[in-house]
């Protein structure tokens, strides 16, 4: 009876066992289609994200030569120097500045232009359009375009203010302050706004028409209305609108060393443009490597609020 | 199948004699290329690539694949990012086989720091007793070695004057001293019309163009053995007279670079110009009515007791150490100086890439030119001037060669000088000091 007992318990737990070696063999199958799929991604993201991240943070550790890529340990001594020279800190308020102008009039355009393209007028479809033109065309263009209008000798600008009066002599528009990082300024917010514009108006079709309706019976007016209702309702995308128009800005290149490339002296000479003067005019790899380290950890703040933002509103 | 009927409809007797002579030019060549290489690619990098220059460039590419069955590609690069260009394929050991037309200060750079193969043995090749007198000095490195060779000569900083506007405003002389050019700009600056267009922005030629007026009130950036001298009365002259010479100058000559100066004066919005011989090519293409106008002279200076001093970049030919086909590089390196091809690319700039060779200077090949027949004059003083020239990386000829020129001049420090003084009105003594601290860091490195 009991010899009985013990061989049935014996192969009730051969079966556990069994099941249980069947479940995790399974299991281990999965997770290994899982690594499979998984790996392609993390092949490309450390090849272009994390190799170039951690081979610029070991690189502003040493005094590198360009050309060669060869240098000298120098530990934190690029960053001792970075910090306490005038040059990262003029570029840097001349970057907040332009980010900070730039994004303001993207913003200001691009809503106004959806809440425009959002009415019923003729030609919207091809208005909608046109309006991403100066969103798509390259940057070079865009900035040759630019260049040939604010030229001082034969610029429609300077010849459309002269004939209307309002100025008697060629303006300057690039080569002296405050003209240049105003022009830089108006030409990024003319490239960039279009973005803002797709945005604004994608959500602007999903506003309820009843909000509108509701407010009108209560008596708003145009203005409240867009108060009340509609700037509430873009108040979401908005917020991330700015944060990845903030960080793209911030880390703008061509537009602005195409433009004025960094001049008058440094007053449009933004961190990326240091970057660049660092490692190639100067051949200074590591330093280089220092200001754009000291550049990421700067994005890394717009990056976390991105992040925590996109995160609780997947959560609500 | 090709046949020896078809082969022979193929080519031309003119090509089938050119592709002989260029063959019989390179079996002059000591290098020892097997024939018909069709596997090998030589990569060049230029950044002179006007339309007519790049067409002057593929007949010496088709000549020399004719001749060695070698294929060479050709790529642009520019005079503002080759610099960027080249560090990257130094550091990655993609480089291109041959580099033409770069600052010889670039080269000495590049060859101080182990990145050039040296280049005797092809400046041998193509005969060192053909040059003009020291045209290869400015390429002579520390070690004794030739780091390259000039694959031409331009004089940057000669001043262009139209003669109908000089004699409207009653001026009967070129000038030669800096009173008489201020006095001549300021008489020709009518409505509309400017004196000069002087380049003032933060970039290249700026830095390069002031060194010459340095060099111009008979001062220098460096002593001869290479400690920073910048801070000087004469440098102090200079920019005074640049700053005086502002007001002659288009309002956005603060943003201007060589392309802006150039046209400036081509296109007839400034009595004067400073650049190359380029001029003349552009005012009889895009502005003939003038054409008949433009004369040239040595820039002025503050005083006659001052020496002229021409800005030569000295456009080179040099050999990347990392090139995978060296000798075939080499034996290309020799074979742009071929007659056909060499003469068919200077005249695609008649006047701005003047001939290093003097067997090409004398060549009727070579004079057999309408632009140089029509300002013989002018090109024999820029060729002239040219050969007498000098940059920041060879001052003068008591001077070392300067390494650290290319990071100078990368660096704006010289540019920024200007603007600090001509555009924000800055203490001259304070911006002075602070651009030889700043010259004295990156030399130190």
């Amino acid at each position: 009876m009991t010899a009985s007992r013990n061989a049935q318990e014996a192969v009730s737990h051969r079966r556990h066992l069994m099941a249980r070696n069947t479940g995790t063999l399974l299991e281990r199958r999965y997770a290994m289609l899982g690594v499979m799929l998984i790996a392609p991604t993390v092949v490309v993201f450390c090849a272009v994200i994390v190799y170039p991240l951690l081979s610029a943070i070991y690189l502003s550790f040493f005094s590198i030569f360009t050309p060669t890529l060869q240098g000298d340990f120098v530990g934190l001594n690029n960053y001792a120097e970075l910090l306490s020279t005038g040059t990262f800190w003029s570029s840097l308020g001349t970057t907040l500045i332009w980010t900070v102008g730039t994004l303001s009039l993207q913003i200001l355009f691009g809503v106004g232009m959806a809440l425009v393209l959002h009415q019923n007028m003729w030609f919207r479809s091809l208005a909608r359009s046109l309006i991403l033109f100066p969103y798509f065309i390259s940057t070079v263009v865009a900035v040759l375009v630019w260049k040939w209008l604010f030229n001082d000798l034969y610029g429609i600008m300077n010849h459309f203010l002269i004939s209307l009066g309002i100025i008697s002599f060629p303006m300057d528009y690039l080569g002296t302050m405050p003209n240049a990082m105003i022009s830089v300024i108006l030409v990024g917010a003319w490239k960039y706004f279009p973005f803002v514009v797709i945005a604004v108006l994608a959500r602007l079709q999903t506003i309820p028409d009843q909000l509108y309706e509701a407010a009108k019976i209560d008596g708003a007016g145009p203005i409240a209305r867009f108060f009340d209702v509609t700037l509430p309702q873009l108040r979401d995308v908005l917020v991330v609108i700015i944060l990845l128009r903030a960080i793209w800005d911030f880390k703008e290149f061509d537009l602005i060393f195409l433009l004025t490339g960094g001049g008058p002296l440094n007053d449009t000479q933004t961190l990326p443009l240091l970057v660049y003067q660092e490692a190639f005019a100067l051949n200074d790899m590591g330093n280089a490597s220092a200001y754009a380290v000291m550049m990421m950890l700067i994005m890394l703040v717009f990056m976390l609020v991105y992040i925590r933002r996109t995160r609780s509103e997947e959560e609500t | 199948m090709i046949n020896g009927k078809t082969s022979a409809k193929g080519i031309s007797r003119r090509t089938a004699l050119k592709g002989l002579a260029a063959s019989t030019a390179l079996a002059a060549t000591p290098f020892s290329i097997a024939r018909a290489q069709s596997d090998v690619t030589l990569r060049w990098w230029s950044p002179q690539a006007a339309p007519a220059q790049v067409e002057a460039y593929q007949l010496q590419i088709a000549n020399f694949k004719a001749a060695t069955g070698i294929d060479v590609q050709f790529e642009t690069t520019s005079d503002e990012g080759y610099a960027p260009q080249l560090a990257a394929a130094f550091s990655s050991g993609e480089v291109p086989d041959i580099v033409t037309h770069l600052p010889s200060f670039a080269v000495q750079s590049y060859y101080a720091n182990g990145l050039i193969e040296p280049f005797n043995d092809v400046i041998d090749a193509i005969g060192a007793d053909d040059y003009f007198p020291g045209a290869n000095d400015v390429f002579r490195a520390a070690d004794g070695n030739y780091c390259g060779t000039g694959i031409g000569n331009s004089a940057a900083n000669m001043l262009w004057l139209r003669r109908d506007l000089m004699a409207a405003a009653g001026i009967d002389k070129a000038p030669e001293t800096w009173d008489e050019l201020r006095a001549a700009v300021s008489a020709m600056q009518t409505g509309g019309l400017f004196g000069a267009p002087l380049p003032y922005g933060r970039n290249s030629m700026t830095s390069l163009i002031f060194i010459g007026f340095i060099h111009q009130a008979g001062g220098q950036v460096f002593t001869p053995d290479l400690d920073v001298a910048i801070d000087n009365e004469g440098t102090r002259n200079a920019l005074e007279f640049y700053r005086e010479m502002r007001e002659f100058c288009p309002p956005g000559a603060t943003n201007y670079s060589w392309g802006e100066s150039l046209t400036a004066f081509v296109s007839g919005a400034t009595a004067t110009g400073i650049y190359t011989g380029r001029v003349l090519a552009n005012v009889n293409n895009q502005n003939p009515g003038i054409a008949e106008h433009v004369t040239c002279v040595r820039y002025p200076r503050i005083s006659t007791d001052v020496a002229p001093w021409t800005f030569n970049d000295f456009p080179s030919v040099f050999i990347p150490a990392q090139s995978k086909n060296i000798e075939a590089a080499k034996q290309f390196g020799a074979f742009l100086f071929d007659p056909e091809g060499y003469i068919k690319q200077l005249h695609a700039a008649p006047g701005h890439v003047l001939p290093v060779l003097q067997s090409i200077n004398n060549n009727p090949m070579y004079q057999d030119n309408d632009i140089i027949q029509r300002y013989s004059a002018e090109v024999e003083l820029m060729a002239e001037s040219a050969a007498g020239g000098f940059n920041l990386g060879y001052e003068s000829a008591a001077h070392k060669s300067n390494e650290k020129a290319g990071e100078i001049i990368g660096s704006n420090v010289i540019s920024e000088l200007v603007q600090k003084v001509v555009i924000n009105g800055d203490n001259a003594d304070t911006a002075l000091s602070d651009a030889s601290m700043a010259i004295e860091a990156i030399v130190k490195g």
